[in-house]
């Protein structure tokens, strides 16, 4: 709709500047605050275009196109990517980025005397790309994104005639015109009485729900139980059965109704052990051992991405650079916590998060990691070996094999044949490490076993083997276990440059064993080992 | 000859009783089992005893031998357990104690455990899916219209590449209510004949948006209760609201649901908790006594069906919460810049 008006500008009265300032919006002058105090009383945004510095009687509204440019009533230039609506002169001239902000060159000004009144209603989702894109967040693109009743405008229309007259002498001097396309419709909806109880959750009749309803405008018939309702053309957001109902219960009060929890339960069993159970058991042995857990963003930046990022699941919009892309390893994130800390002897921090694994045509596969990183002057391997067979075995994990690693000094972990994770040592005071927690989860019980006590005692011996540094612990303590049932179990007790100690338990479950006994497995011992690793005894 | 042994056993003992030092205990030993001790000397007149009475008195002499032996050691034990104990005495319990170094759980993990133990006792079973989904799941099975703000590129990440036939672009899920969608699906695809088991799901997860303020990481936490059966209401809606606030927050704290507007619920409410700080009174950090907790509903049917649930026979309640958010919310813990949580300083997560 739109109205041409004799206008003089001044100050509004005190009343209308004071309550415009209460909510929020800086008083200007008498007739841009009408536009502002009727949005603020009807809920509808309206425009003011200065009359007489429009160069031509017509205007076109249409959506703008690539390469075009306005300057809006700030001073500010913008280039338009297209799809913006924008009203345009005879002479092609942009004069109003419409429903978002007026351009300058149609601006009231304190010396204007003559103004279009212009109030438009535009489909939500273009005015929502306009100013988000163009970064224009005035109040007006706020309210028009979420879309308005249109017939909210002809209240606005006459609101905004009359306060002209009031406070800047305004008198009209044209026809108004009025477009009006797509009109809004009255809706139409049935709900039972039943339903509206039962979904409140207390007994609510229909004179009651009635009563509540045409206070709100709604005309309504009941009929069987049932209401039958006409919504209000400003409420185009009510159409269904659940619609009313939140009417009903609104105004009914939230807070008079009690609260009750369902007693239900969902069928669901076996859930006590499971994902999460192990995941929080991990993150506390690892509290306990005095490491600090660490929460890194999943999005990183090639840097911190492991490999080359055509592998990775990059970003379409991402905020910067720093986060493009989802990580494949949660360690360059741990190693750059590391340096954010650097004013600390020894650090200890872990992490237990996905990583995210591109495929084809389908979503990514999450993969829950725990890795961590290890930093201090006189850090071991096999300290942070230790703790990961610690860990295993705290989640009834009998067995995890360790080989050497390839790509870098450290380990590669093995379960049941299948790849776990790696240790890796970085330099002489830092060391990481990480694990596929998905795979652990595969392994992971709370299975208990019982093995009998024993009744006779056990005997123990240590042996000490002068060993090439090539053969490796694991295969000489596995050909000592070989050698005899009698062998309860082998420890490596110590090593000193080329020799090892062996400490070896011997014990029978029938009877008490004899230095006889142990004397003849000490020899295939010694033997076996001599003869394999051509090793001898110290 | 049996009494002068026993005499000297029971004399030697009452000796060792009464010693009140090492020093002591060592003259004692000598006075009866040195070479010219008292025992010592009893013995050596043994070769002139009868052969049939040296035999018994020899075992004799032995065992009190050994007693008097025995019982001095014993004494000089408890005298030096004496002395340690006499020092224990006298510490400083004051003086700091060796503590073993400890480690420390990451704020978001705590109040995950806290909300999943609180959940778990009225029957919520937690559940995890995607972080990386399809629009379908994250909006259009909601009920998105397909021009909702959300779903544009200024609040929501997409991922770069080609969008699936049927459920759309890919995109990091900006709420846990993709949840809602996957566990209705599921209880779908299980069902029999039409009945579908009743859910009350925790889907807790990673969430993203494309904000960073101080108030907003562009990764965050939410945690997504659902529950559907038949003939649910608003009443346990506000039940489990209640519970949550009572035993999250504490006692003290109250909630209450206000009107509101989300697409995949209706009714839909925000949930609001009276302030710890000033206990509903009003103060700086509440300005009007009620913190936002985040956003409730009753499922909406478009919802039920779009994962094939008929809405006629089903029907309940879903909330999202953030978990950081409900953490600030709970001590008071007023942490001024959001992004500290995720800026891995020890000097600040070593404070919990």
């Amino acid at each position: 709709m739109a109205q041409v008006l004799e206008v003089k500008i001044g100050y509004s009265p005190e009343k209308i500047r004071r309550r415009l300032e209460e909510s929020g919006i800086r008083s200007l002058n008498s007739v841009v605050d009408v536009t502002n105090y009727v949005m603020r009383e009807v809920g509808h945004p309206s425009h003011v275009f200065d009359f007489d510095l429009l160069s031509t009687r017509k205007m076109d509204i249409r959506q703008s196109r690539p390469g075009e440019t306005l300057t809006t009533l700030d001073g500010k230039k913008y280039r338009l990517t297209g799809g913006d609506i924008v009203a345009v002169d005879d002479n092609g001239e942009i004069i109003d980025l419409l429903g978002v902000m007026g351009t300058a060159n149609s601006v009231v000004q304190e010396n204007t005397k003559r103004i279009i009144f212009f109030l438009d209603n535009n489909n939500p989702k273009f005015i929502r790309r306009s100013s988000m894109s163009l970064g224009i967040r005035t109040e007006a693109a706020i309210i028009n994104e979420k879309g308005i009743d249109p017939e909210l405008m002809k209240d606005a229309f006459k609101r905004g005639i009359k306060l002209f007259e009031e406070i800047a002498e305004g008198k009209v001097i044209s026809d108004s015109i009025d477009i009006y396309p797509n009109k809004s419709k009255k809706g139409h909806v049935t709900v039972s009485e039943d339903k509206i109880s039962s979904v409140i959750g207390i007994d609510i009749n229909s004179e009651k729900s009635a009563d509540i309803l045409r206070k709100l405008g709604f005309e309504v018939k009941i009929k069987n139980g049932k209401l039958d309702t006409k919504v209000p053309t400003l409420r185009p957001d009510v159409t269904t059965e659940e619609d009313i109902i939140e009417e009903v219960a609104r105004i009914f009060g939230y807070h008079k109704l009690p609260s009750i929890i369902p007693s239900f339960l969902t069928n669901k069993t076996g859930t006590f052990a499971d994902r999460f159970y192990f995941e929080k058991k991990s993150k506390n042995f690892f509290k306990y051992l005095g490491f600090t857990e660490i929460y890194n963003y999943s999005l990183v930046s090639e840097d911190l991405f492991d490999g080359p990022v055509d592998r990775a699941i990059k970003l379409k919009n991402p905020l910067s650079e720093d986060m493009m892309y989802l990580r494949n390893s949660l360690v360059p994130s741990l190693l750059t916590s590391v340096d954010e800390n650097k004013g600390h002897d020894e650090i200890k921090i872990f992490e237990m998060s996905g990583v995210y694994e591109k495929r084809q045509g389908d979503l990514p596969k999450e993969i829950l990691m725990l890795a961590g990183v290890v930093k201090r002057h006189d850090v071991s391997f096999f300290e942070v070996k230790g703790i990961i067979e610690a860990l295993t075995l705290d989640l009834g994990i009998k067995k995890i094999n360790f080989n050497k690693r390839s790509k870098s000094p450290g380990s590669d972990i093995y379960i049941d044949g299948k790849f776990l994770g790696y240790i890796e040592v970085l330099d002489g005071e830092t060391i990481n490490f990480e694990l596929n927690f998905e795979e652990i989860l595969n392994y992971a019980n709370n299975k208990k076993t019982y093995k009998k006590l024993a009744k006779y005692p056990p005997i123990f011996e240590d042996i000490t083997f002068v060993l090439d540094t090539s053969v490796l612990t694991e295969d000489v303590i596995n050909e000592i276990l070989n050698k005899s049932f009698l062998i309860k179990n082998v420890t490596l007790k110590d090593r000193f440059s080329n020799s090892r100690t062996f400490h070896i338990t011997y014990q029978a479950e029938d009877r008490s064993l004899s230095s006889k006994d142990v004397f003849e497995i000490h020899k295939k011992i010694v033997d076996s080992i001599g003869e394999k690793f051509a090793a001898k005894v110290k | 000859m049996e009494n002068e042994l026993i005499n000297l056993k029971n004399n030697a003992l009452s000796l060792i009783l009464e010693a009140e030092d090492e020093k002591e205990l060592e003259e004692i030993k000598l006075q009866f089992l040195g070479r010219s001790g008292k025992l010592t000397q009893a013995i050596r007149k043994l070769p002139k005893i009868d052969i049939e009475k040296r035999k018994e008195l020899g075992v004799l002499a032995n065992e009190v031998k050994e007693t008097i032996e025995a019982s001095v050691d014993e004494k000089k034990k408890q005298l030096k357990k004496g002395i340690l104990m006499s020092k224990i005495r006298k510490i400083d319990v004051t003086n700091p104690g060796i503590k073993p170094q400890i480690g420390h759980l990451h704020l978001v993990t705590q109040a995950i455990s806290e909300i999943t133990s609180i959940f778990e006792k009225i029957g919520f079973v937690r559940v995890r899916y995607p972080e990386v989904e399809w629009d379908w799941y994250a909006f259009e099975a909601l009920n998105f219209p397909k021009d909702h703000p959300a779903r544009d590129d200024w609040e929501t990440f997409f991922i770069d590449g080609a969008s699936h036939k049927k459920y759309g672009p890919m995109l990091l899920t900006p709420h846990t209510s993709s949840g809602q969608i996957r566990e209705m699906s599921n209880a779908v695809k299980s069902s029999v004949s039409g009945e579908i088991s009743p859910i009350k799901m925790l889907n807790i997860a990673k969430c993203y948006r494309r904000q960073s303020d101080v108030s907003h990481t562009p990764m965050f936490h939410q945690f997504e209760g659902l529950a559907i059966d038949k003939n649910l209401s608003i009443v346990n809606l506000k039940g489990v609201l209640d519970y949550f606030v009572k035993s999250y927050f504490g006692e003290k704290r109250v909630s209450r649901i206000r009107p509101y507007h989300f697409e995949f619920t209706e009714p839909s409410f925000e949930v609001d908790v009276s302030c710890g700080v000033c206990n509903g009174q009003g103060c700086s950090l509440c300005k009007d006594g009620w913190l936002e907790l985040g956003g409730a509903g009753m499922v909406h049917p478009n919802v039920l069906k779009n994962t094939g649930i008929d809405p006629d026979k089903f029907n309940g309640f879903a909330f999202g919460w953030g978990v950081e958010r409900a953490l600030m919310m709970k001590d008071g813990l007023e942490i001024d810049d959001l992004r500290l949580i995720y800026s891995n300083k020890l000097e600040f997560l070593e404070q919990f």
